[in-house]
């Protein structure tokens, strides 16, 4: 048997919740056979996958060198932490939580700073007059540095923080930060606001694969098996089953409910009886339905659905498509 | 330097045998630094290409990425400073490179407190013209340009002082002044400010009311300072601000002549003659800098350099916020950057805690390039 797929997953934390949340609303549940305290782990009735319980830097740093094959991780994380992070891992899937976004953050009273003009004008100003750079304490270097190079502003000084980041500017240490925020008040807390155009990077939890890592044909099957049950999940999620019956129903109405409402019929056209399944996204659903009677349907259900699989797996195209791309042109 | 022990080290011995037997003294800085001056003064791009760690107290050390900055602190710790002093060296600086080696070898010069500028900067040229003539290549391609032709072009123009910090800082970014020329252009600020009302009726008053004003809101705010800027900084900005309004746009013959100037290239002498018609229709002055970029020319032709194949821009400035006047690079089409490159840098010993202002000037020589392009030993 080869080497297993091995799948990295958050150890602690509302991270870790909500990964495990997330993994077990597409049926796979995360085990620890060997007790709560063991770093390693599997998923129940799916062979072939090894999880690594890691903190989220060591997860993105395990990508970044292809220790791993596929990893949840925090978007924020992996583009500050492996350079140029495209070419290293494929985005596969957004997943929904740990949203967070990376900020440009000043004093509240720099009232004259509204917009990152403002603020590569300060930063000159700044420089003229005291003769030293402003500092800038983050733990997002990399992000920073781009993003600043982006806007054209030269004259700042990165001061890595480990700790709160928020806290710098009252401290003393520096004079602006960039931090990730989820709602503003602990900036605000610290006298501290975000600059208009200053969002660096909005975040949030993805799933990522590693390009380096070794894919064997054995882990690419399991990572497809795994990935169709994401995308089954994502899709049913994406949907409700509307269904119904009435003499009157045909192609042209189907037609109209496609272009009104952007519902999908995956089991073809209504049958002889007038029989039809359709999946409507879930905003639409109330309205589809008032239009279904209004045509002359007696009764229309609406159930949540739990997997939608369909022949095509988007997920993992996307992912083999990448990789496909690394072998054709390989990277110096 | 290990792997460098090939025959292209001789002929690096002889050039700084030559650069010890002209009086510059032979200087040697550790290969360990303290990181700040090099973040401080190459800006934080030079981050990702140096080598950093850190001694037990925190304190961020690199391998000297570059030898200038170095030198320039060895000078001002010694009893030489503040007083005329040359140095040359050669030895290993440290960058990542991709697809090159991280070690590669430099030789240059750094010449601190001569006044006499212009012969100064000649001969920083020469000095490195000996270096290409040592590697047996005849003729590289020689650029020059003039950091200090655009500092004083912009100090003449009638421009409010923000737009012209902004024009001095990007001179050096040339995506980013064509934007610059492009925004303010446009309106003079991003848009109404959020304090347009505030803005407006501050027009025209004075320093003190602003201040007093600025204060006053941030406290009814309960909005505390913190960090480096201080109440009068923001009031003062504030101030700057209103008195551009938020209608005031670079006006198109301002651009057009800024466009104008940025166009000059040729050989130095032409080009001195198209800049004082320009100074004339504009009616400007560019005083001593085009005095001091003529007899610098002169100091050239003396020290035997052909003057006409020289390739000069006005808009050539390195991409080095350093650099304060003269700049050059001498090229070979083989090389992927400058075989040597260097200029003046009158503002960076203050930055590194010089009391006074030292002029310096200087050069490195990419000993690898040379030897790459040069003729066999």
């Amino acid at each position: 048997m080869s080497a297993p797929l091995i799948l990295a997953v958050p150890a602690k934390g509302r991270l870790q919740q909500n990964a495990e949340n997330f993994f077990a609303r597409s049926g796979l549940d995360l085990v620890k056979p060997r007790g709560p305290r063991d770093y390693r782990g599997a998923i129940a009735g799916f062979d072939g996958v090894e999880i690594a319980f890691l903190s989220a830097a060591e997860i993105t740093a395990q990508l970044g060198q292809g220790a791993v094959h596929l990893g949840v991780t925090g978007e924020d994380l992996a583009r500050e932490m492996i350079p140029e992070a495209d070419r290293e891992v494929v985005f596969i899937d957004q997943l929904g939580f740990g949203f967070a976004n990376v900020a440009v953050a000043v004093p509240q009273a720099w009232i004259d700073v509204r917009n990152m003009a403002d603020l590569d004008d300060v930063a000159t100003s700044f420089r003229l007059k005291h003769d030293r750079k402003m500092r800038l304490a983050t733990k997002y270097a990399n992000l920073t540095r781009g993003f600043f190079a982006d806007h054209g502003v030269v004259d700042y000084r990165i001061v890595e923080s480990s700790g709160a980041t928020e806290a710098a500017p009252a401290a003393g240490i520096a004079e602006l930060i960039v931090d990730i925020t989820t709602t503003g008040s602990t900036l605000a807390a610290n006298g501290l606001k975000v600059i208009d155009d200053g969002i660096i990077l909005r975040s949030q939890a993805n799933l990522v694969a590693a390009r380096t890592a070794a894919w064997d044909a054995a882990q690419r099957e399991t990572a497809r098996l795994l990935l169709d049950r994401i995308a089954a999940q994502k899709r049913a999620h994406s949907y409700r089953e509307v269904r119904t019956r009435f003499a009157g129903l045909n192609e042209a109405m189907l037609k109209t409910a496609r272009e009104k409402f952007g519902v999908a019929a995956p089991f073809g056209g209504p049958t002889s009886s007038g029989m039809l399944t359709l999946h409507c996204p879930p905003k639409y659903v109330h309205a589809l339905a008032s239009f279904l009677r209004e045509h002359g349907a007696e009764a229309v259900s609406v159930a949540a659905l739990d997997y939608v699989y369909a022949r095509d797996n988007p997920l993992y195209a996307r992912l083999t498509a990448e990789l496909e791309r690394d072998r054709a042109a390989p990277k110096l | 330097m290990s792997s460098m022990a090939t025959n292209s080290d001789l002929r690096a011995q002889k050039l700084i045998s030559s650069y010890v037997r002209a009086g510059y003294g032979l200087i040697d800085p550790p290969v360990v630094q303290p990181a700040e001056p090099f973040l401080d003064l190459s800006g934080e791009d030079i981050r990702r290409r140096m080598f950093l760690t850190s001694d037990p107290h925190g304190r961020e050390l690199c391998l000297r990425p570059d030898l200038t900055i170095p030198v320039s602190r060895e000078y001002l710790a010694s009893p030489a400073a503040g007083k005329a002093a040359s140095y040359c060296y050669l030895g290993a600086v440290f960058r990542h490179r991709e697809g090159l080696a991280a070690e590669f070898l430099q030789a240059g010069i750094e010449s601190f407190a001569r006044a006499d500028k212009a012969a100064a900067d000649a001969e920083m040229l020469a000095l490195g013209l000996e270096a290409t003539t040592l590697y047996e290549l005849s003729s590289p391609e020689i650029r020059i340009g003039d950091v200090g032709l655009f500092s004083a072009f912009v100090a003449a123009l009638d421009l409010p002082p923000p737009w012209k910090r902004r024009l001095v800082k990007d001179f050096n970014r040339k995506w980013s002044l064509a934007h610059d020329l492009d925004q303010l252009a446009l309106s003079g600020a991003h848009g109404p400010p959020e304090y347009h009302g505030v803005l407006a009726a501050l027009a025209g008053s004075d320093p003190k009311a602003a201040h007093h004003l600025v204060t006053d809101l941030l406290s009814i705010a309960g909005i505390e300072a913190v960090g480096g800027r201080s109440v009068a900084e923001i009031a003062e900005r504030f101030l700057e601000q209103a008195a551009l309004g938020t209608g005031t746009r670079l006006p198109k013959e301002i651009r057009a002549l800024i466009e104008r100037f940025l166009a000059v290239r040729g050989d130095p002498d032409d080009a001195i003659g198209e800049l004082r018609t320009l100074a004339a229709d504009a009616k400007i002055s560019l005083g001593p800098a085009l005095d001091l970029f003529e007899t610098r020319t002169g100091f050239l032709a003396a020290r035997g350099v052909d003057v006409r194949t020289l390739q000069f821009a006005t808009a050539f400035g390195r991409g080095f916020d350093y650099y304060t006047g003269f700049v050059f690079e001498l090229h070979d089409a083989r090389a992927n950057g400058p075989l040597i490159a260097g200029g003046r840098y009158d503002g960076l010993l203050t930055r590194l805690g010089a009391r006074e202002p030292i002029p310096a000037v200087g050069f490195a020589a990419s000993i690898e390039d040379l030897a790459a392009c040069g003729a066999k030993p």
